[in-house]
């Protein structure tokens, strides 16, 4: 085989131009520029984190302890390290307006900040005050939608707590805005020697501090995390610098940013449904060719060489295309995706994301391909004599199908280690392949049907139909590739759709009709009485809890650092809440050991939740170590009990004798289940008695989430929609291909007697009998999928989502209607003289 | 005289390609009786096809008329020359074009159907019985020979019993023998519906079987030829 010679004829075909190969130029650009743009944006927003480390920490590093400042010992190390040391205090309060007699409450994030904050950057005031201005004396400064909950504007005054406060300006953006994570309320920054006569950092008070610090230039970040972590990471001590000072954010935006790759990435698999079917086409149309260049001599691997170059010059266009799609597009839309970002994004050019783009489009390209090319040496120098027309229909060879299995697994391997999370990359593999195989199913399922469909004496008479239904099952029909290219995209939008539904279902609606009105916290023991009385005599609250609560670190378990025994398990990330309890609570369920005696004063012991000590592999009669407010107290795991936290009431994965936690300060934690209109005047009359306290609305934190998840469906359904745009492409391609066919059609329907209404309504009713098939398996995929996730994932139950649904296969048909209808003007113009002619 | 069942008169046909305007008939006028058997014959490129496709509407005259069943094909538009064709023509071709994804049975009920034949299948089932091909009903046109692809064409152009038949060199792509089977099909069909034939063919065999033969060349009725006869 001369490659040489392959390479000529390659040259010499191409001459012929690209006008069949549009489709496969806008798939394979089209899923390349998609990939390359998310990754960018990833890529961006990262390297601003990465950048802008020290900025949105507050410091080079920071120091957190809750429940207390640093004491003597953290202090002086702190102070022989850094060249300044900045103190915040964060908590949660409720601000009060009174007006007219009549408060207005809203729960708040406080930041109670001292002189040095912010050590790096600058916060973004409205009026454009220096912060030192606006927090002198009794000033305050909050985010607009609290202000605006309470109905204050700047120069008004609101309470916290005992103490009143006026609001100096509005808080447009602070530069650790983004490393807080994920707040219940709005923020509102004051001194922190302001809030002295407030009332609100009482013992036992929730609250963390944190010490941001400015470091020398070349500081060893690394060596001062190991040494910090060693002296006082059993004191409960938490570290964090400004290598990864965003982490919620950081595992977000990756976390995000690798899901929407993966969405891309499907929407390459529905743009190689393009690619193959546009290959198809083409060597089809040279079959003639193949068969004179077999007459000739030519071998069949130097025609499959030849085939394969010009195909390989084409994927490179289409890759390039795409690339320069991809990494312009963010730096075109910079400008407007850096002002919707709660973070610092530096968007520019980054190769990384492109040639991971590119990597993808060439595997791509040559998965979808190499079957098509690999036909090339069946066909037959005979194929000249007889009909040279008649596609050449084989299964690949073992070398080629050994191919195309090698280059799947090259594509699921490169998209498991780049994405950075490989489970979700290959969960996402199987489910793309799953649902490519159930569309393909389905797509023979619906030309059976169709077929059956056309023959069924009932439709007999209604010939538009028939003749759709005939189109659709017949030989050559576009089914499969309609149903491939449409459905993946729309299953993807109908996964999400049922989903999302069913999350907001469990969360807005469910989730309420069990859940508490309000959770308290703060409530002092020597306010526990009067609370209780207030409460309890309401004739509109049928339940109300209480339970003593503590924070504490677990360090150690067994006399081990709890991280080398049970991993990076979530109870093990940061401080927990304790209880203790004399007698077990009523409705307690202990799956193993027992509850200790009623007032049992021996060692410490402990009840802890079942499912959690399972996975970290605790069994009855282990020490567990919680240091709580700087004191190590070591418990015996005596009994496991259920702990169900999926009705936002009190659950509490530790819980200990009351004789343990003797002497600690501590506050208590209430729920409240009241009726709707007991709520504002119970909230009221505790609020007053008791300003320290702090009421979390269940309501108001399930609206919270419920936006959360809003907004993550909304960025999954802007990257499902890349994939519908793919399939929208396959789809015009198809119906691009199919025109001539249905040129044909129209003049043979005409010539035997159908007027253009009837064509029309053929084509009508075929496309979309085709989008209603996809629509439909779409959302079988896609329930499929939800009822998974919701089984399997969030354990919870699944109902099927109509009103989705029938917007899936609404565009299915609209989709399919307008490809198909595009491409019905030439066929129902054409004369049908010419037409039949011109194929004699 | 009974009127003719088609009447063409200074009919003059010119169509537009890339490579300009090309005159292709050039004020033809002809009469076709009821009933009539008419082979139109001449050298390739003569206007012959054209000619037939003028009768059935499927073409339109640059000037002229072009009268069938008393009514002006010229006048018509597209819709109303479909509608036409429903009930008064059945037009066979050289090339078959039959619909590659509808079987025989279905291929030949269409016209039926459009036409709103309540027993468009049986009557379908009954014309392809009629042309042989009772057990190939359900096969695609894919699935069968030339012979048969063009047997299943005649039985389409022949179930709603059209008054005329149109054929433009129906045997043009097949074997002697295909052609000539084809050839008795196409008059039995004829013999059997009464209805007005005409035949454009290469062949003297195939045109000596008509009642009547027009010579054409270079888009006129071949006087010389006429006058022969």
């Amino acid at each position: 085989m001369s490659v040489a010679v392959a390479a000529r004829i390659a040259r010499r075909e191409l001459r012929g131009g690209l006008s069949g190969f549009r489709v496969f130029l806008a798939c394979l650009a089209l899923g390349v520029a998609a990939i390359a743009a998310v990754g960018s944006v990833r890529e961006s927003i990262q390297d601003g984190l990465r950048r802008n480390g020290a900025v949105l920490l507050g410091g080079d590093a920071q120091m957190s302890f809750t429940y207390r400042s640093a004491d003597a010992a953290e202090r002086a190390w702190m102070a022989g390290i850094a060249t300044r040391v900045s103190e915040t205090v964060d908590f949660r309060s409720m601000a009060v307006v009174e007006r007219d007699g009549v408060a207005e409450r809203a729960l708040t994030e406080v930041k109670a900040v001292d002189g040095l904050y912010p050590l790096y950057g600058a916060v973004e005031l409205e009026p454009a005050l220096p912060l030192d201005a606006a927090l002198t004396g009794d000033g305050a400064v909050m985010a607009r939608v609290l202000a605006d909950r309470l109905g204050l504007s700047v120069g008004d005054g609101f309470r916290l707590g005992e103490k009143a406060f006026t609001l100096r300006a509005i808080l447009i953006r602070a530069p650790d805005d983004a490393a807080g994570g994920f707040g219940l309320g709005p923020p509102t920054i004051l001194r922190r020697a302001a809030l002295e006569g407030a009332g609100l950092l009482a013992p036992g008070t929730l609250f963390d501090t944190d010490y941001r610090l400015a470091l020398p230039a070349g500081a060893d970040l690394a060596a001062l995390e190991a040494e910090a972590t060693r002296r006082f990471r059993d004191s409960g001590m938490r570290w964090r610098d400004s290598r990864n000072a965003a982490p919620g954010m950081t595992m977000f935006v990756e976390r995000v940013g690798a899901f929407l790759v993966l969405v891309g990435l499907a929407g390459l698999a529905v743009g190689g449904v393009g690619v193959s079917a546009a290959v198809r086409a083409y060597l089809d149309g040279k079959t003639a060719v193949i068969a004179t260049l077999k007459t000739l001599g030519a071998e069949g691997r130097t025609i499959f060489m030849a085939y394969l170059m010009q195909i390989g010059v084409l994927a490179a266009l289409g890759i390039g295309l795409g690339l320069v799609l991809g990494g312009a597009v963010p730096l075109l839309l910079a400008p407007l995706i850096e002002a919707q970002l709660p973070v610092p994004a530096d968007i520019r050019f980054h190769p990384g994301p492109l040639a991971e783009a590119a990597l993808y489009g060439a595997l791509t390209a040559l998965l979808f391909t190499l079957w098509p090319l690999a036909r090339t040496a069946e066909v037959r120098a005979a194929a000249l004599f007889r009909d040279a027309s008649g596609p050449v229909r084989a299964m690949p060879g073992p070398r080629v199908l050994a191919a195309l299995v090698a280059l799947a697994a090259l594509l699921v391997g490169a998209a498991a280690v780049l994405s950075g999370v490989p489970d979700l990359a290959l969960w996402a593999a199987a489910g793309i392949l799953g649902a490519l195989l159930l569309l393909v199913a389905a797509a023979r399922a619906v030309r059976w049907l169709a077929r059956r469909g056309a023959r069924a004496k009932a439709l007999r008479g209604h010939s538009a139909l028939r003749l759709a239904l005939g189109a659709v099952g017949g030989p050559g029909g576009e089914a499969t590739s309609v149903v491939l290219s449409l459905g993946l995209g729309l299953s993807v939008l109908a996964a999400v759709g049922q989903i999302n539904a069913n999350m907001q279902a469990a969360i807005a609606e469910e989730l309420p009709g069990v859940a508490p009105s309000y959770f308290i916290v703060d409530i002092q023991p020597d306010q526990l009485p009067g609370y209780l009385a207030r409460v309890e005599r309401d004739p509109g609250v049928h339940k109300v809890q209480t339970a003593p609560m503590l924070r504490g670190v677990i360090t150690r378990i067994n006399g081990r650092p709890a991280r080398e025994v049970a991993g990076d398990h979530w109870v093990l990330n940061g401080d927990r809440g304790v209880t203790s309890s004399d007698s077990a609570p009523e409705g307690t369920v202990i799956t193993q050991g027992a509850w200790w005696p009623e007032g049992y004063d021996g060692p410490p012991v402990m009840s802890f939740a079942d499912e959690e000590a399972r996975e970290m592999g605790l069994k009855l009669g282990d020490a567990v170590t919680v240091n709580i407010l700087g004191r190590d107290i070591t418990a015996t795991i005596t009994s496991f009990r259920v702990v169900d936290f999926s009705t936002a009431g009190i659950g509490f994965v530790l819980s200990m004798n009351p004789g343990a936690l003797q002497g600690a300060p501590h506050t208590a934690i209430s729920t409240i289940y009241a009726d709707a209109a007991a709520e504002a005047p119970l909230l009221r009359d505790l609020a007053a008695a008791y300003p320290n306290i702090t009421a979390i609305r269940v309501r108001d934190a399930i609206d919270r989430v419920s936006e959360v998840l809003r907004g993550l469906a909304a960025a999954v359904t802007y990257g499902a929609m890349a994939t519908l745009v793919t399939g929208l492409f396959v789809l015009i391609g198809a119906a691009a291909a199919g025109e001539r066919a249905r040129v044909f059609e129209a003049a043979v329907l005409k010539t035997v007697g159908a007027v253009r209404g009837q064509v029309l309504a053929y084509f009508a009713l075929r496309s979309a009998i085709l989008g209603a098939a996809a629509g439909l398996v779409a959302v079988f995929a896609g329930g499929l999928a939800g009822w998974a996730v919701m089984t399997f994932v969030m354990e919870a139950d699944y109902t099927f989502e109509p009103v989705s649904a029938l917007l899936i296969v609404s565009g299915g048909v609209l989709a399919t209607l307008l490809a198909g209808l595009g491409f019905a003007l030439r066929p129902l113009a054409a004369r049908p003289a010419r037409v039949l002619r011109a194929r004699e | 005289m009974a009127a003719p069942i088609l009447a063409l008169k200074d009919v003059t046909l010119t169509l537009k390609g890339n490579a300009g305007a090309v005159e292709i008939l050039h004020g033809v006028s002809l009469d076709v009786q009821r009933g009539e058997t008419l082979g139109l014959v001449g050298p390739s490129g003569s206007g012959k096809s054209s000619l037939l496709m003028l009768m059935g509407g499927l073409e339109r005259a640059t000037s002229g008329t072009v009268m069938a069943m008393g009514q002006d094909l010229t006048a018509m538009n597209e819709d109303q020359l479909a509608r036409f064709r429903r009930q008064h023509m059945g037009v066979v071709f050289q090339s078959f074009h039959l619909i590659p994804t509808m079987t025989a049975l279905e291929n030949v009920a269409t016209p039926l159907e459009l036409a709103g034949a309540p027993d468009a299948f049986e009557r379908a089932e009954e014309e392809l019985r009629a042309v042989g091909l009772a057990t190939r009903m359900d096969h695609y046109p894919g699935q069968m020979s030339g012979g048969e692809q063009q047997r299943v064409a005649l039985a389409r152009a022949a179930a709603p019993r059209p008054d005329t038949l149109l054929a433009d060199e129906p045997t043009g792509n097949l074997d002697g023998a295909n052609g000539a089977a084809i050839m008795d099909l196409l008059f039995g069909l004829r013999d059997r519906h009464g209805a007005t034939l005409v035949l454009v063919t290469h062949a003297p065999e195939l045109a000596a079987r008509c009642d009547r033969i027009v010579g054409l060349l270079d888009g006129r009725v071949d006087r010389a030829r006429k006058a022969a006869e």
